[in-house]
């Protein structure tokens, strides 16, 4: 008999559990004497769409399966159940988009986030998938990212209230925390290496003309005594999201730092 | 003039992630023609259309979410422009500056449309008000009620008679103006009406939605005029020609179709988006069609007149 390669034409997309299924088939057919007569163009065929169908069938059946396991907390043994479903059908976002929630879960956070990436890839306007995504994101600490997904949800479903109040919100909210304290920090240390580097110093004062020093004296001691204010003050979100800079402890602002003096000295 | 249609340009890049909008306008003053889109990047961008080419003239910066809805105003001088931080925002398209910023409450700032005198905003609710805010005020001055669901889309009629509104569950309803009355609901789709528009003589309603059809309503008699199937997924936006004889239609599926209102047939289909294309609009003469999507492009299309 003609070369008939299920192996070949199936490809690697089939779980060789179905592949040796097929094959001992195959076999069977083969063996058997009484099938001279067969129409092979044909029973290869009807043996594709059989295939398809039987992959459609599996996936759905181990995809409840490991939806039954997750509900019992089985989250290991369900991964590997819609692992064998994504095997029957690999572009099933809902396999995925499943994957993500049960990793996140057991705090796989990277395999999560490329989990939910798959489904959103294969179902773009499906809002669940990319609420998953945000979620997997911003568990990863991909707060940025977090932000764009949830605000593709809430575009693709704007009537679905946890994404406003939840997501969204809660994202946001660690969002402008993350850029205030980066903008704080930016500026602590723009004013830590002017103290050191004190632009009114780099001038040439050939002359040393009293006033000048004195004026590039107190601007030097006026940006030191900034930067520990800035020291002392933290970053803090309050309950309406907004940012605010607040002063830590209770110690007296306008209080000059002892430090101030020995740095000025030093000139 | 052109005898057929074409793409006429393409701005690639033209910002940094999804364009959800755009709004074509021109101005009054010095007749020069102005575009200006809202992107899932925050910004909103101020494009100047002439010798048959975009310039970029502002970027404005002001929205810390994306920006869902923009409009000009009829006279060309003022763009609106919402966003999901709530906030909707009034700039001067002269000279790059915002005039206004209005919270519209959370999760109140959707659609945001001017009235034919642009005295007014309309924007949706989340409770299925229509909120009309005073652009002189800045503040909102009165709503419409329909009791319904999250309204995703709003339209004056250019008579200034009527306003439509299309909700998230697929109701269309219609309002008078001048008494605030709710004249007739609409039950012609069963999912989100992302997109309506009334024609030019203010006769007739086109409504798009996310079960890929698009019908058409005698304002008048709330009669169902037509339904319109062609796109393979969600209709996003649908915008009609000035002289009244055509309509455009964007896609979930990639596509923009122009339609030809009396026959409602489909006469030609541009497949140049990489991605879903979330908005398209005429410009005042009907000469050029626009389009803009999840590709981050702009197209503008030459149209036959």
């Amino acid at each position: 008999m003609a070369s008939f390669g299920w192996k070949r034409k199936a490809g690697e997309k089939v779980s060789k559990s179905v592949v040796q299924k097929f094959e001992a088939e195959e076999d069977k057919a083969a063996q058997d004497p009484g099938d001279e007569e067969v129409d092979w163009v044909h029973a290869v065929k009807r043996r594709r769409e059989l295939l398809l169908e039987d992959c459609a069938t599996r996936s759905k059946r181990l995809k409840d399966e490991g939806a039954a396991l997750a509900e019992q907390g089985r989250h290991w043994e369900a991964l590997k159940k819609w692992d064998e479903a994504i095997q029957m059908t690999p572009d099933d976002p809902v396999l995925y988009e499943m994957k993500s929630q049960v990793l996140t879960i057991l705090q796989e956070v990277f395999p999560a986030v490329k989990a939910a990436e798959m489904a959103v890839k294969f179902r773009p306007l499906w809002w669940e998938g990319w609420q998953t995504l945000g979620r997997a994101q911003l568990n990863l600490g991909e707060v940025d990212l977090a932000v764009r997904s949830f605000q593709v949800a809430i575009h693709l479903c704007p009537s679905e209230r946890t994404l406003w109040q939840e997501d969204l919100r809660w994202a946001w909210r660690l969002q402008r925390q993350q850029s205030a304290t980066k903008e704080k920090i930016r500026q602590e240390e723009e004013t830590k290496r002017q103290i050191d580097n004190a632009p009114e110093l780099s001038r040439d004062y050939d002359d040393f003309e009293s006033d000048e020093v004195l004026a590039a004296c107190v601007a030097v001691a006026e940006r030191q005594t900034r930067y520990e204010e800035m020291r002392r003050t933290a970053v803090i979100v309050d309950a309406e999201g907004n940012v605010v800079t607040e002063a830590e402890g209770s110690g007296d602002a306008a209080a000059p730092a002892k430090e101030q003096f020995v740095k000025a000295r030093g000139l | 003039m052109s005898t057929q249609y074409s793409i006429l340009f393409k701005q690639e890049h033209a910002h940094d992630d999804a364009i959800w909008t755009a709004a074509w306008g021109k101005s009054e003053a010095d007749g020069s023609e102005t575009i200006v889109t809202g992107s899932l990047d925050d910004m909103v961008k101020v494009w100047k259309w002439s010798d048959e080419k975009l310039e970029l003239q502002w970027t404005l910066e002001g929205h810390q979410l994306g920006v869902v809805s923009v409009d000009i105003s009829h006279n060309g001088a003022i763009a609106a422009s919402s966003s999901l931080d709530a906030h909707i925002r009034l700039w001067d398209l002269e000279s790059g500056k915002q005039i206004k910023s209005m919270d519209a409450g959370p999760v109140d700032a959707w659609t945001v449309a001017f009235s034919p005198d642009s005295k007014y905003i309309a924007t949706g609710s989340h409770l299925g008000k229509v909120n009309i805010f005073g652009v002189e005020s800045g503040k909102k001055e009165y709503s419409l009620d329909t009791r319904g669901k999250f309204i995703l889309s709003i339209a004056y009629s250019p008579d200034g008679k009527y306003l439509a509104s299309g909700a998230i569950d697929g109701i269309i309803n219609i309002f008078d103006i001048a008494t605030g009355k709710l004249l007739h609901t609409l039950e012609g789709h069963a999912m989100p009406i992302r997109s309506l528009t009334f024609s030019p003589d203010s006769q007739l309603l086109v409504t798009a939605s996310d079960d890929g059809y698009i019908k058409i309503y005698d304002v008048q008699h709330a009669n169902l005029a037509g339904t319109l199937s062609g796109h393979g997924s969600w209709v996003l936006n649908v915008a009609f020609s000035p002289d009244d004889t055509h309509f455009v239609s964007s896609s979930s599926d990639k596509s923009v179709k122009v339609w030809d209102a009396s026959s409602r047939a489909c006469i030609n289909t541009f497949f140049d988006h990489q991605d879903q294309v979330w908005s398209v609009k005429y410009n005042s003469t009907g000469s050029k069609i626009i389009s803009a999507g999840d590709d981050r492009a702009i197209h503008i299309y030459d149209c036959p007149m």
